[in-house]
C-alpha cells in the first residue's frame, strides 16, 4: 500500500504517561554525523565555497554564544569564545584547510586533517597546551557539525504546542524541554521504565516511548495526537481523534494523608530531579519528597553547583513540605549518564561499574562533601524533614564510611560554626547484596527505600533499557516479589520504616499489593499521586494483606498477575 | 621596522585570554607584527594558533617587532596587553 501523505496514520508505542495531547511535530535528529573521511569531494572551487559558509556560520554562532554567556554568566567566561573566534580565522588553520581543499579533499576531511595536526602539536606538550588542544577540538566539531547539516534544534526553546520526535531522548536532553510550552514527545526507543519515560512522568507530559522505526513516516509540522489511553500517537488526526485526546480526564488532587478504609495511614510521596518538579509535586497534593535524584542538579552545566546552590536549592524542597519529610538521594552518577566536567572511566558494563556511592566514596569524594555539607546544613535550616539515602549501597563497610563522613562534615561545620543538623540517614535498596543485607541495613540506619527500577534490574539480569528483555524487566517476577516482602520484613523487625521509590510504587494497578506488602511510603511521579491516593482511600489493609500473602505464595508472574486481578 | 622586548606580566602567560587580545591587537592594525621568545624564532603574531604555541609563560620576556605605517601604535597596543595583569 503506498501511503498517502496527508491520511491518519496510527503508530502503536508505550505510554509513558497517563497523559494524553494534540500537537505539532517537530524532528530532533541530535549528532548524526558522516565519517569526515568518507564524504566525497565536490570540485575544489565548491568545497571552498562550503568551508567559508561554515566558517561564517560558525563564527555567527560563537558571537551569539559569547553574548549569552556574557549576559547570564559573566566577562571571564565568555572569553573562551573569543579564543574560540581567534582560532576560527587563524590565517596558519584556514591556510592548511584551503590547501587539502586544493589537493581534491571535502570540506570536511580538510577541517579535520588541518585541526588534527594543530591538536597533535598541542597535545604533545604538557600543561595548559592541552586546555587549547580542547579548544581546537570544539571548533572542529563545530565546523564538522554545521558542514554536515546536523540539527540544531534548542530543545530549550520550541514554539508551543510542540509534540518532539527522536529516534532517542539523553537525561540532557529531556531536561532541556520545556514542560509549558512543548505538548509532548515521542520516541522511536525506549520502554516504560527507561530514563526518558520517568522524565515524562516526572513533568507530567504526554509521551509515547518505543514507537519503533514506523515513526520516521511521521514528517516535520504535521499535527499529532498521542492517545496514552490507546497507547499510540496518531499522524493527522481525525476530528474524533482530536476530541478524544484534548478532552482530558483529571482527577481530584487530595493534599494531606490519606488512609486505608481500615486506618493504616500511607504516604504518598513525589519523586523529583529538579526546582521545576518540586512545583508539580505540590501541585499534585504529594505527601513530601520520597525521592530527590540531585544528580539531575549537576547535570548540563560546566561546573558542579557550589554549596550554597545546593544549600538553597535543598531549604527550598524542605520549605515547599514544612509537615513532611523530603528524602534527598546523594549523586547517583555513572557511566551511563555522564556528566561533562567528571573524569568517566571507560567501563564494559557501567550499570555494574563505578556508580552511586562507589563513586561518592572514590572519585566523587570533594564533590560528595560539598553535598554533605550543604545538606546538613539545609537539615537545619529548612522547615520539613530532612531525611538523606545513599545510592547503590551493597556493603556494611560502604555505610560505615558514609557515617564516619558525615561525622567529619559535622565537625567541621561546628568549628566553623555553621549551624547544622544530622538528617535521617536511609539505603536505597537497589542490589540483590543490598536485600540479603537487609536485616543488617535497617539495624543501622533509619530507613530503606526500596528503588525497584534497578532492583528489577538487577535482580533479573536484564538491562532497563534494553528493549529486548523488557518482559524481564517487571517488578511483578516472583522473585523480585519476594526480595521486596524480604525488605519490608527486615525494616520493620529493626524499626526502621521502608518506602518504595521506584516506578512500581506509581502503577495504580498495584497499589493494594504494595499496601499488602506493608509499605510506609510510596514516592512517583508527581502525576500519578491523585490516582495512588484514590486508590488507597479504596483498599482495606487486612484484605490487601491476603491477597499480598497469596500472591508472594505463587511461582509465576502470570499467577500473580491473576491473584492481583481477581 | 621596529623592535621592543618586553616582560610578560597576564598570571597565566600568554595563554587563552591574553593571547586573543593580543591577536586582535596585531589584526586591527596595517602593520605586519610578529612575536617570539627573547632568544627564539619570532612567529605571526596575527596567528592564535603560532601564539599560543610559543608557549611563552609570566615573568618571561617577549621580542615585539612591528613592520608598516602605524608599527608604533601597533606596539603600543600589544605592549600594553603584555604588561596589564589580567
Amino acid at each position: 500500500m503506498i501511503d498517502e501523505p496527508n491520511e491518519k496514520r496510527k503508530i502503536a508505542g508505550i505510554s509513558a504517561t497517563p497523559l494524553s495531547g494534540l500537537g505539532t511535530a517537530r524532528w530532533y535528529h541530535p549528532g548524526e554525523r558522516p565519517d569526515p573521511d568518507a564524504v566525497s569531494a565536490a570540485d575544489p572551487k565548491t568545497e571552498l565555497q562550503r568551508f567559508i559558509d561554515a566558517q561564517t556560520a560558525a563564527n555567527e554562532e560563537l558571537e551569539r554564544e559569547r553574548e549569552l554567556t556574557r549576559e547570564r554568566v559573566g566577562d571571564k567566561e565568555a572569553a573562551v569564545f573569543d579564543a574560540h573566534l581567534k582560532f576560527l580565522d587563524d590565517p596558519q588553520l584556514v591556510d592548511s584547510i584551503k590547501t587539502n581543499i586544493e589537493n581534491g579533499e571535502a570540506a570536511e576531511a580538510a577541517v579535520k586533517h588541518a585541526f588534527g595536526n594543530a591538536i597533535e602539536q598541542f597535545e604533545a606538550i604538557d600543561g595548559t597546551m592541552a586546555e587549547r588542544a580542547d579548544d581546537l577540538r570544539a571548533i572542529q566539531d563545530r565546523l564538522l557539525r554545521i558542514l554536515s547539516g546536523a540539527d540544531r534544534t534548542d530543545l530549550s526553546d520550541l514554539p508551543q504546542g510542540t509534540i518532539v520526535l527522536a529516534e532517542r531522548l539523553t537525561p540532557s536532553d529531556t531536561a532541556k524541554l520545556d514542560p509549558d510550552t512543548i505538548a509532548g514527545f515521542v520516541t522511536m526507543s525506549g520502554g516504560r521504565t527507561s530514563h526518558v519515560s520517568i522524565f515524562a512522568r516526572s513533568l507530567g507530559i504526554p509521551a509515547i516511548v518505543g514507537a519503533g522505526e514506523e515513526l520516521r513516516a511521521v514528517r516535520d509540522a504535521v499535527t499529532v495526537a498521542i492517545d496514552a489511553d490507546e497507547e499510540i500517537v496518531v499522524a493527522h488526526p481525525d476530528a474524533e481523534v482530536r476530541e478524544r485526546v484534548t478532552a482530558g480526564h483529571s482527577l481530584t488532587v487530595q493534599s494531606g494523608r490519606v488512609e486505608t478504609q481500615d486506618g493504616k495511614e500511607i504516604a504518598v510521596a513525589a519523586n523529583i530531579g529538579t526546582i521545576a518538579e518540586l512545583e508539580q509535586a505540590v501541585d499534585h497534593g504529594a505527601d513530601g519528597i520520597g525521592l530527590f535524584r540531585t544528580e539531575f542538579l549537576f547535570l548540563d552545566r560546566e561546573r558542579p553547583p557550589t554549596e550554597k546552590e545546593q544549600y538553597e536549592i535543598y531549604c527550598k524542597s524542605l520549605n515547599a513540605f514544612p509537615d513532611e519529610r523530603v528524602v534527598v538521594r546523594t549523586l547517583d552518577i555513572g557511566g551511563d549518564k555522564p556528566i561533562p566536567y567528571l573524569d568517566f572511566p571507560e567501563e564494559q558494563n557501567p550499570f555494574l561499574g563505578k556508580r552511586g556511592v562507589r563513586r561518592s566514596l572514590g572519585t566523587d569524594s570533594d564533590l560528595f562533601q560539598t553535598q554533605l555539607r550543604a545538606l546538613l546544613r539545609a537539615a537545619a535550616k529548612g522547615e520539613g524533614t530532612l531525611s538523606v539515602m545513599f545510592p547503590l549501597v551493597a556493603r556494611l563497610e560502604e555505610l560505615t564510611k558514609l557515617r564516619n563522613k558525615i561525622s567529619h562534615v559535622a565537625s567541621n561545620l561546628n568549628a566553623e560554626g555553621e549551624e547544622y543538623q544530622i538528617p535521617e540517614l536511609g539505603v536505597m535498596i537497589e542490589t540483590p547484596a543490598a536485600v540479603l543485607m537487609a536485616t543488617e541495613f535497617a539495624n543501622a540506619v533509619d530507613f530503606l527505600s526500596i528503588g525497584t527500577n534497578d532492583l528489577t534490574q538487577y535482580v533479573m539480569a536484564a538491562d532497563r533499557e534494553n528493549e529486548a528483555v523488557e518482559d524481564l524487566h517487571d517488578p511483578r517476577h516472583p522473585a523480585v516479589l519476594r526480595a521486596i516482602d524480604q525488605v519490608v520484613e527486615a525494616a520493620h523487625d529493626h524499626d526502621a520504616w521502608v518506602g518504595m521509590c521506584g516506578e512500581m510504587a506509581g502503577n495504580s494497578e498495584l497499589t493494594e499489593l504494595l499496601v499488602g506488602l506493608g509499605l510506609d511510603e510510596l514516592s512517583m511521579s508527581a502525576v500519578t499521586v491523585p490516582a495512588v491516593k484514590a486508590n488507597v482511600g479504596d483498599i482495606s489493609q487486612s484484605e490487601a494483606s491476603n491477597r499480598c500473602n497469596r500472591a508472594l505464595m505463587k511461582n509465576t508472574k502470570s499467577m500473580i498477575n491473576k491473584v492481583i486481578n481477581q | 621596522m621596529i623592535e621592543r622586548t618586553v616582560t610578560v606580566v597576564p598570571e597565566n602567560g600568554l595563554h587563552a585570554r591574553p593571547a586573543s587580545q593580543l591577536v586582535e591587537a596585531a589584526n586591527s592594525h596595517e602593520s605586519q607584527v610578529t612575536i617570539g621568545p627573547a632568544d627564539g624564532d619570532s612567529v605571526n603574531a596575527s596567528s592564535m594558533l603560532a601564539v599560543t604555541s610559543l608557549g611563552v609563560e609570566t615573568g618571561e620576556e617577549a621580542r615585539l617587532t612591528a613592520d608598516g605605517p602605524d608599527e608604533s601604535a601597533a606596539l603600543d597596543a600589544i605592549e600594553s596587553i603584555l604588561t596589564t595583569t589580567e
